[in-house]
């Protein structure tokens, strides 16, 4: 499916006008169903899509700017990695290849319509406000607001057609931040609200403040920006009780099953308490993924952490304890990989060892389907049980992970995420 | 850490839809039902995080009962669930409450109205209801008229209703409950539901039948030689024996749970995992299947009723000796039947379908017995001929299946025997199933209705044990009722039906 515009053209309107606009369009009118909009939630996204208005600005990408997360983008973005400098294994959507690209001249004007396309992802759960924040590369240019009543259409007919309205803000950093204050008038107080960050941590972190406190739902993903920023955040909002997701986090998802999945046969299950050793092989130098997968494994097995160090080859070795008092030792090693994945730091592989007592000992090996796993297979393995499994990767754009957070709708973190974040910030040698 | 009985890596993988916020309101909240299945389903999916904090449920029924006492008679109900979580049990039951409603009273359903308003907005349940009629059959209709006249099924998009079974007593009956109940509402707003079809191993028939390539090319008369469904109750009719006096098992069981088995067994493949396409499918077998013999029906199915049993220090009641039961009762507690399906798959094929109560055991499963190879060229260990394949779905208890072949039998001979290849849900999954009514509530609740029946299917249902139904209402000589002993398997007759064909019921 396409992305779909909004019907109505927007209404630019001054910043203090924005709020009595949208009660007379909800109230004006007669209270029917439609009138008074959806009552389902509303979504508050920070869209800087900093790498794509490079693009378009030094003309290697055609406009206008969407914020969407569309093929030409990716294309655009993984020719632009080997012209930066960047290492081929750098991941077409990295914070350091819009940091690359805005160091080179161009000035290429086009169309702005970022929080004005939707994405069907998103629309189909008829937010009843869409409202995107939409931070220009000038840092001067003053504030615009965008107001326009948005209508999906659905297949079912029209029955289900519930109306909300989409608000853009877009501006300067500096005029954002001024506008802040008339944000959160802005969302109703009755239904839910969601805050998608879709950047770095490491960007703003004012506006991130200012937008991102409970109760609002936060959406955000660690595969992008400082691995220690992402980490406190995630760790401290869940420690706080905010319902938060994170995109990298869901992204483990056939990961876990597929490691689960080893061990739900009977005879393997009593192997799991006898881990020695855990590797991972991580895309890249973003290790936060691979962090949460170690954690995850040794939160549900019980194992405290000991020590954590930085290692040779860029790689993170930690020692747990077991249970049982045996010590457990991870290494998790940055790989380079010729077919980067769009979200950095993405797990290639992962192996794990265990020595259960008057048995062979059992190795398992989860490859990820488009890198190889060479070094995980390699050496040391001729006398162990070998259990070898694919993972399949599903690379959806980020609004459709998001859609899929917004269709789940729960309104607390996940206890496994939360369980093991804490663990992951401590695996992270500072 | 020892040898662990579930897996830690699959604890809380599974992250579900939630429910969008809504209340569900159950008639006959004080009744069995709530108590037993629905509210610990609900507190089972609350635990499970797929329930909304926008959530809550109210209980109506004609006793006076405060909101306080409903959640303590439902704490008391779940008493053991709770004490594994307590906290948990503390932020569900916030969401239960209780209101005194008679569905017959115009104005206890304008009170009705007024207090969902009041939970809405006390709840943020944003005017989505599900109502559950978990009432009386006889109420299903004037229920739905009921909720319809009160305006609470108006919108199709924020109202469903779910209606428990028996869904009518016969063709005539359900025709005339599905044009009510779709006077009251759209279809789509009507989840009928069925709890064998909440089963995870009945939801395996259709996953093993249409994911894997090597069970559709022999699923067919050309490979099958007769299909067994079984559906056995070690227990008697306990406190149910009004109900059961006026249903018998024909009505209690196998028009609802072992057809649906039946027609997921037997139908066609959908082109989409679809709710429609589905349950046309559905539809359309039940639609195409018949009594073996319509015009004797006594020639293809036999009744039973539980006599005297157990032994000296175990004794069990006859059913005639039950409490609430006519000492003169002629009401079946077994049943089994023969039935063929006139379409290209199942030309032929017979299907042998029986249920009954206090049975040796408690089972049900779905048997498929293939054909024997053309040609025996190696005799059996035991003797005569190889046996024929059979693959066991087995519905409950030890969810999972068999597959039963031939092998040799090692020594310096050519014999055969028969072996099992076992898949056992609880065996190869690390965590244990969902009980079927949290995931038919859920569902419901969602709006997701391949689950549930649709009106056709219903009607297909009945339509297709007319014969007996009429037969055993009018002539009832004609289908006499035989005892057999509690704690037995059946009749002698039932066996008879069988050996008429030259089979053997499987003794599981």
């Amino acid at each position: 499916m396409a992305p779909q515009l909004t019907l109505q053209a927007p209404l630019e309107l001054p910043p203090q006008d924005v709020s009595d606009y949208l009660g007379r369009l909800w109230n004006g009118g007669e209270q029917d169903a439609t009138s008074s909009g959806a009552a389902t939630f509303s979504l508050l996204v920070w869209q800087p899509s900093w790498i794509e208005q490079h693009l378009v600005r030094l003309g290697r990408l055609d406009g206008p700017i969407t914020g969407l997360e569309r093929e030409e983008l990716l294309q655009a973005g993984r020719q632009a990695v080997p012209a930066c400098g960047l290492p081929l294994s750098t991941s077409p959507l990295a914070p350091e290849l819009a940091w690359q690209l805005g160091q080179l001249p161009g000035d290429q004007a086009s169309e702005d319509l970022r929080g004005q396309y939707v994405d069907p992802a998103i629309s189909l759960h008829q937010p009843r406000r869409l409202i995107t924040l939409a931070p220009s590369l000038d840092h001067h240019q003053h504030l615009e607001t965008l107001v326009a009543a948005y209508c999906p259409l659905p297949e079912d007919g029209p029955a289900s057609s519930v109306c909300g309205d989409v608000v853009v803000m877009r501006g300067g950093m500096e005029a954002l931040q001024r506008g802040l204050g008339m944000v959160n008038p802005l969302i109703p107080a009755e239904l839910p609200c969601w805050v998608w960050w879709n950047g770095t941590l490491d960007e703003a972190p004012d506006v991130f403040e200012g937008i991102s406190q409970a109760p609002r739902r936060l959406i955000i993903d660690t595969a992008i920006g400082t691995p220690a920023r992402a980490l406190d955040v995630l760790s401290q909002r869940a420690a706080a009780g905010q319902a938060i997701s994170d995109l990298n986090w869901y992204r483990l998802s056939s990961w876990r099953e597929n490691l689960a999945m080893v061990f739900d046969h009977p005879g393997r299950r009593d192997a799991l308490a006898h881990v020695v050793q855990l590797d991972i092989d991580v895309q890249g130098h973003q290790p936060v993924q691979g962090l949460l997968m170690a954690a995850w494994i040794a939160n549900r097995l019980g194992w405290s952490l000991e020590s954590s160090n930085h290692c040779e080859g860029d790689g993170i070795s930690a020692s747990f304890r077991r249970p049982d008092g045996v010590a457990v030792q991870l290494r998790q090693m940055p790989v380079p990989v010729g077919d980067p994945s769009t979200h950095p730091g993405s797990i290639v592989g992962l192996r794990l060892v265990c020595r259960p007592e008057h048995r062979a000992p059992l190795c398992v090996i989860l490859c990820g389907e488009t890198g190889g796993c060479m070094r995980l297979e390699a050496g040391g393995m001729a006398r162990m049980e070998l259990v070898e499994q694919v993972v399949t990767s599903t690379i959806e754009s980020a609004q459709r992970e998001v859609s899929r957070t917004l269709r789940g709708g729960h309104d607390s973190t996940n206890p496994l995420l939360a369980a093991c974040v804490p663990l992951a910030s401590r695996l992270l040698p500072r | 850490m020892t040898a662990t009985l579930t897996n830690p890596l699959r604890v809380g993988l599974r992250q579900e839809r939630v429910i969008s916020p809504q209340c569900l309101v159950i008639f006959g909240a004080s009744g069995d039902l709530t108590h037993r299945k629905l509210i610990p389903a609900l507190f089972d999916l609350f635990r499970q995080r797929r329930l909304p904090s926008e959530f809550a449920v109210l209980g109506c029924a004609r006793r006076p009962w405060s909101d306080d006492e409903f959640r303590q008679k439902m704490e008391a109900a779940l008493a053991s669930k709770i004490a594994d979580d307590p906290e948990s049990w503390k932020t569900f039951s916030a969401g239960l409450f209780y209101e005194p409603v008679d569905l017959q009273k115009s104005d206890d359903l304008v009170r009705l109205g007024k207090r969902l308003e009041q939970i809405d907005r006390q709840r943020a349940t944003r005017s989505n209801r599900t109502f559950y009629l978990s009432v009386s059959p006889a109420f299903y209709g004037s229920g739905c008229r009921a909720l319809a006249a009160a305006g609470l099924l108006a919108d199709p998009k924020r109202s469903r209703v779910v209606i428990e079974k028996p869904f009518g007593r016969d063709y005539a009956s359900a025709q005339e409950l599905n044009r009510v109940v779709k006077s009251c509402g759209q279809e789509n707003q009507i989840f009928r539901i069925d709890h064998y079809l909440g089963k995870e191993t009945v939801q395996n028939i259709l996953v093993m039948r249409f994911a894997n390539t090597i069970f559709e090319p022999i699923w067919n008369r050309n490979y099958i030689d007769n299909v067994q469904i079984t559906a056995a109750e070690t227990v008697g009719v306990e406190e149910r024996a009004g109900y059961y006096e006026t249903s018998g098992a024909l009505r209690d069981m196998v028009q609802n749970h072992l057809t649906q088995m039946l027609a997921l067994t037997a139908m066609e493949t959908p082109g989409r995992y679809d709710p429609e396409a589905i349950r046309n499918e559905k539809a359309k077998v039940l639609q195409a299947a018949r009594l073996a013999d319509e015009a004797e029906p006594w020639n293809c199915c036999v009744r039973g009723q539980y006599g005297p049993g157990g032994t000296s220090s175990d004794p069990l009641a006859g059913y005639r000796q039950e409490p609430n039961v006519d000492p003169n009762s002629t009401t079946e507690t077994y049943v089994a039947m023969k039935l063929f399906i006139d379409n290209w798959r199942w030309q032929g094929v017979p299907f042998y379908v029986r249920t009954g109560k206090r049975m040796p055991k408690r089972m049900s499963e779905v048997v498929l017995t293939f054909k024997e190879a053309p040609v025996h060229l190696f005799d059996s260990s035991g003797g005569g001929a190889p046996g024929a394949n059979q693959l066991i779905l087995r519905i409950q208890p030890n969810e999972g299946a068999d597959f039963r072949f031939e092998v040799k039998a090692p020594g310096s001979g050519m014999r055969s025997r028969p072996v099992d290849m076992d898949f056992s849900y609880d065996e190869s999954f690390g965590e244990p199933s969902d009980e079927g009514y949290v995931r038919l509530l859920a569902d419901a609740m969602l709006g997701d209705p391949t689950l549930f029946t649709r009106s056709d299917e219903v009607e297909a249902a009945w339509r297709l044990y007319t014969p007996l139904v009429e037969l055993i209402e009018q002539q009832p000589w004609q289908l006499p009722v035989y005892p057999y002993e509690a704690s037995t398997w059946g009749p002698a007759a039932s066996d008879s039906l069988l050996a008429r064909d030259g089979l053997l019921w499987r003794r599981p």
